[in-house]
């Protein structure tokens, strides 16, 4: 009999199951993937920095080294398993040509290894450590993902010249967010290659128990060996790999959520829908003594035949789209170990997914035990209650329309029933707006400066060098002169010893110079601003757990001072460790030199920063807008197509979920839509009454959605920004596109789903419902 | 009197196939302007069919039906529309009330859709139809606050808001006590002494008495009619007399 039902049923409203099923698959599929991704990425991750023996301990050094303390250090620490010392031999980007195209603009730190004896391996695709014969160029993967060049092209390194031989995995430096990629030669062409460039060292250990790695930072630090550049540890390797891919994981797991609550609210319509049509069966059916149980199971085993054909779709789907979102998994990571446990983990998504929906369908239906069977059999149809009458008076309406008062006086008092339209509208405004005000946001210069970099046209870096003081003081020199720039500011970084409340000590890169010239966005405080003033960077002040107003002792020509810490800002340089300060200082060694310039005409950006490349062919001068597209480029990219997605997803979304709104609403309405026909009402007026209802939502919906993503949506996009070390956020985003364009796309395509749902209502007939 | 609605060999059927069943089968009537005319028959003979195929409210299947020298069949949705809110009045058994509206609203309603007459004299009328019929007093009233009685008052003052030539009543009566059905009946056949058509289907001889013409309908076909003199308050049980005599006659 329940086949027979359900059959019947499911031909009756081939639309709207379809739709209902398309939801549901839509939803299946989107947990699915998440599930598989998320299993895939860690599977894959891990699986890498296993294959490569990722260090625990990295502390990249440049200057004189002291091998032999180096040593004793290691040999004496209990924790330390393994320790060597690889070289990065820097180049600049200008000495090096792939394929025939110059490395010139790269921001990236060029380097040169050899491959590992003991650990930190460079990988092929195949996962194995790659040996390199001499004349061989083994390439990081980044550079295959923007085809800068192909196995077989010829590489120009300086005055030597080599054969691309293939790409490299590099569990340290994958990701375009690690500042340095590393190329893999052979021993031999390495050493060729060593006058070309500068040593920088990569002190690296493996311990016996990562959880002691706490312990072993601090027990480095306090030994005072070489840390003259940033130190990275296994979580932060780990986190650096997974930031790309794992937001796009978040973004499928929110739009699943999303899904899945649009299908819920699919079926509440429809069902509700349904429950309308079938008022007065149901009434007989209660009167006759059929218990609710019995009734709600022809309804729920509708939802069944639904609910498990779509997730199985999903879940079929997912195994097929899984391949092109798991490419860039595959192709930077590698396979995942755990592979095949990705399908286990979208069976329980989607086994979720149906539970999810079963247990819906069940909620929605304890409204048969409300359903007073006498009611039912003689009205056919909920007698619904308004929330009375209100003070809106159709006699005292005045200018306005009949047909659009009433329309919005039916929202007003049945405001429970249009809250689901509402809010489907509300969170479709929001989830188009948050998304790409987020990407116009990164796009804009402004996003620079909260992520600790000041708004500047120019940014010349002038690092590992011999004479950096002197070369500074050329490059200032220059710049005095040079009448095409505006402005311009030089930042020494230099490093200091910080005493700890523990007694214990750090060192700390504190950039010193005036930093009011190109100034940035502090996400607590001020810039410094006096010679006893620091700021820090948000991952600094957290792992020295001080806030704006609290004291720093620094070491400086070898005695202690109290600085007040001024304010905390957001970095994503220098592993997110940074700290400035005005004071002048003579006595620690420059470690680097950044200059930020400003032009006064901006159209000469690309030729000033070509020239002073020439003149200083010892620093890399990037422009900024470039700088940024080189760091954020793939994460921008990212987020644009997640915007774009979002969008489709939200109007595919607001066109369903009206169809069907407004077919229900056409339903539960038919005795007042007669009424209104009875008394003269044509058929465009009652359709003009019902876009006056959408409109009406459609307003309220972009109100809200559109100040709910300038508040949450702002927070929520500010905690994605954090995640790569920006604490302070505020939207910058492109006002024609996101409060003009999104909600003239959503109110044309409500209309033409109110205009296409409330068609039925002509079709209502007057005698079939207003007797009796 | 010249003749305001006629239907010529209506045809109304419900059902397809072998299901398919003539609710009216080949009916033919007219009535005049000015008279009251009542259509009694039992459960199913097709009264209520009738009066929503005369009414343009259903559309029919076979003949013809003209108000005012005008084919329904010929108007379109907005013309039909557009007669039935001006030159018909329509009072059900159930109120038909919009319920987010007042009294004093859904009787204006009507009116409001694109009269040509200010608000304020839509108003002025409808507060006047109130208080001619004892319910000025409503007008702020939900539908839920008022007896059923004065809600078929309400329907009343509704129907007669755009001045219509004829009054539609489906067994407006059927649903309330005796004595507000009096009421009702009395107000209806004030309303046709001032010159309004009214054409009621009821199963109650006290209504079909008040009526000049009643017609009698078994199976989709007007099987008799009884004509009386027209009603002036006087006489009322021997009129019910005369009708129940007269189904009796013919077994409806």
């Amino acid at each position: 009999m329940y086949y027979r039902m359900i059959r019947n049923d499911l031909s009756r409203s081939k639309l709207i199951t379809m739709t209902t099923l398309i939801f549901v698959a839509a939803a299946a599929m989107l947990v699915s993937l998440a599930a598989m991704l998320t299993v895939n990425l860690t599977g894959a991750i891990d699986t890498l920095m296993v294959k490569a023996k990722t260090p625990h301990f990295m502390q990249m050094h440049t200057g004189e080294l002291d091998m032999k303390r180096l040593s004793a250090f290691a040999e004496q620490n209990d924790e330390v398993d393994d320790y060597q010392v690889l070289e990065f031999l820097n180049m600049d980007g200008a000495k090096v040509t792939l394929g025939g195209q110059s490395l010139v603009d790269q921001v990236q730190d060029i380097g040169f290894s050899v491959q590992s004896k003991a650990f930190d391996y460079l990988l092929d695709l195949n996962g194995h450590a790659i040996q390199a014969e001499e004349g061989e160029l083994y390439v990081p993967l980044t550079y295959m993902k923007d085809n800068t060049t192909r196995i077989g092209d010829t590489a120009v390194i300086g005055e030597r010249t080599l054969t691309v031989a293939g790409f490299l995995r590099d569990s340290q430096m994958n990701s375009t967010l690690a500042s340095s990629k590393r190329f893999l030669v052979s021993a031999k062409d390495y050493a060729e290659l060593q006058s070309q460039g500068s040593v920088e060292y990569l002190i690296e250990f493996r311990l016996k128990n990562l959880s002691a790695l706490g312990a072993f930072e601090a027990a480095y630090a306090a030994a005072g060996l070489e840390a003259n550049g940033p130190a990275i540890t296994y979580p932060l390797f780990r986190m650096i790999n997974a930031i790309s891919d794992g937001m796009m994981i978040g973004v499928i797991l929110l739009v699943s959520l999303f899904v899945v609550a649009i299908a819920l609210m699919c079926i509440r319509f429809t069902l509700l829908a349904k429950i309308e049509d079938d008022y007065r069966e149901i009434g007989v059916m209660k009167a006759i003594g059929l218990r609710v149980q019995d009734i709600k199971r022809i309804y729920v085993a509708k939802y069944a035949v639904i609910a498990a054909a779509g997730s199985l779709l999903g879940f079929v789907l997912s195994l097929g789209f899984q391949g092109l979102l798991l490419e860039n998994i595959r192709l930077y990571m590698g396979e995942s170990d755990q592979a095949s446990l990705g399908a286990v983990f979208g069976i329980i998504g989607i086994l979720l997914v149906f539970l999810a929906i079963m247990a819906y369908v069940n909620g929605v239906l304890r409204r048969f035990r409300r359903i007073s069977p006498a009611e039912a059999i003689r009205f056919g149809t909920a007698q619904q209650k308004v929330s009375g009458t209100g003070s809106l008076r159709l006699s005292r309406s005045g200018w306005l329309n009949t047909n659009v008062f009433l329309g919005i006086k039916d929202v007003l008092s049945r405001k429970k029933l249009y809250a689901t339209m509402l809010a489907v509208l509300v969170i479709s405004a929001f989830i188009m707006i948050v998304p790409q005000n987020l990407h116009a946001t990164i796009s804009s210069k402004d996003f620079i400066q909260y992520m600790g970099i000041g708004d500047a046209d120019l940014r010349i870096d002038l690092r590992q060098t011999g004479h950096i003081s002197e070369q500074a003081a050329e490059i200032t020199d220059v710049l005095e002169a040079d009448s095409a720039i505006l402005n311009y500011v030089m930042l020494t970084t230099k490093s200091f010893p910080v005493k700890l409340e523990n007694g214990s000590e750090e060192r700390l890169k504190i950039e010193l110079g005036d930093h009011s010239r190109f100034p940035i966005k502090y996400a607590e405080g001020v810039a410094p601003g006096a010679d006893h003033e620091i700021a820090l960077s948000v991952i600094n002040a957290q792992e020295l757990g001080v806030h704006v107003g609290d004291f720093l002792t620094v070491e400086l020509q070898r005695k202690p001072v109290r600085l007040t810490v001024s304010g905390i800002y957001s970095d994503i340089t220098n592993g997110g460790k940074t700290a400035k300060a005005v004071f002048a200082d003579s006595s620690a060694e420059q470690m680097w030199c950044i200059f930020y310039a400003e032009l006064a005409d901006p159209a000469q950006i690309i030729s000033k920063a070509g020239e002073y490349a020439d003149r200083f062919p010892e620093t890399k001068v990037s422009d900024m807008d470039e700088y940024i597209a080189q760091t954020f480029g793939s994460t921008r990219s990212s987020i644009e197509k997640a915007s774009y997605a979002a969008m489709a997803v939200a109007l595919i979304i607001i066109v369903l979920v009206t169809l069907l709104f407004m077919n229900m609403l056409v339903f539960k309405d038919r005795y007042e839509i007669s009424v209104m026909k009875a008394f003269g009402f044509t058929n465009g007026d009652i359709q003009l009454q019902y876009l006056s209802r959408s409109v009406f939502i459609l307003v309220a919906g972009v109100v809200l959605g559109t100040l709910l993503a300038n508040t949450a949506g702002e927070k929520l996009a500010g905690a994605v920004i954090s995640s790569f070390g920006a604490s302070a956020f505020q939207f910058t985003p492109d006002p024609l596109f996101s409060y003009v364009l999104i909600p003239l796309l959503m109110a044309g395509l409500v209309l033409i789903a109110t205009i296409i749902g409330t068609s039925g209502a002509g079709a209502i007939k007057i005698s079939e419902h207003i007797k009796e | 009197m010249k003749k305001l609605l006629t239907g010529e060999q209506v045809v109304k059927s419900f059902g397809t196939g072998e299901e398919k069943r003539n609710v009216l089968d080949d009916v033919s009537v007219s009535i005049h302007e000015g008279e009251f005319v009542a259509v009694m028959g039992p459960s199913g003979s097709g009264k209520s069919t009738l009066l929503f195929a005369l009414s343009g409210t259903d559309n029919v299947d076979g003949g013809r039906v003209a108000f005012d020298g005008k084919d329904l069949s010929m108007l379109g949705e907005s013309e039909l529309a557009e007669l039935r809110r001006t030159q018909m009045g329509f009072v059900f058994q159930q109120p038909t009330m919009l319920k987010n509206l007042n009294i004093l609203d859904n009787i204006v309603l009507p009116s409001m859709r694109g009269s040509r007459r200010p608000a304020g004299a839509i108003t002025a009328r409808a507060r006047a139809l109130m208080d001619r019929v004892g319910i000025a007093e409503l007008a702020e009233r939900d539908i839920a606050q008022v007896s059923g009685g004065q809600l078929q008052r309400a329907g009343i003052c509704r129907a007669l808001m755009n001045n219509p030539k004829m009054i539609f009543g489906d067994e407006p009566t059927g649903a309330l006590n005796s004595r507000a059905a009096e009421e009702i009946m009395d107000l209806l056949s004030e309303i046709h002494a001032e010159g309004t058509t009214v054409m009621l289907v009821t199963h109650d001889a006290k209504v079909a008495a008040r009526a000049e013409r009643t017609l009698f309908m078994r199976d989709g076909n007007i099987v008799s009619e009884l004509r009386l003199p027209k009603f002036d308050g006087q006489g009322l049980d021997g009129r019910i007399g005369q009708v129940t005599l007269k189904m009796r006659e013919i077994g409806v």
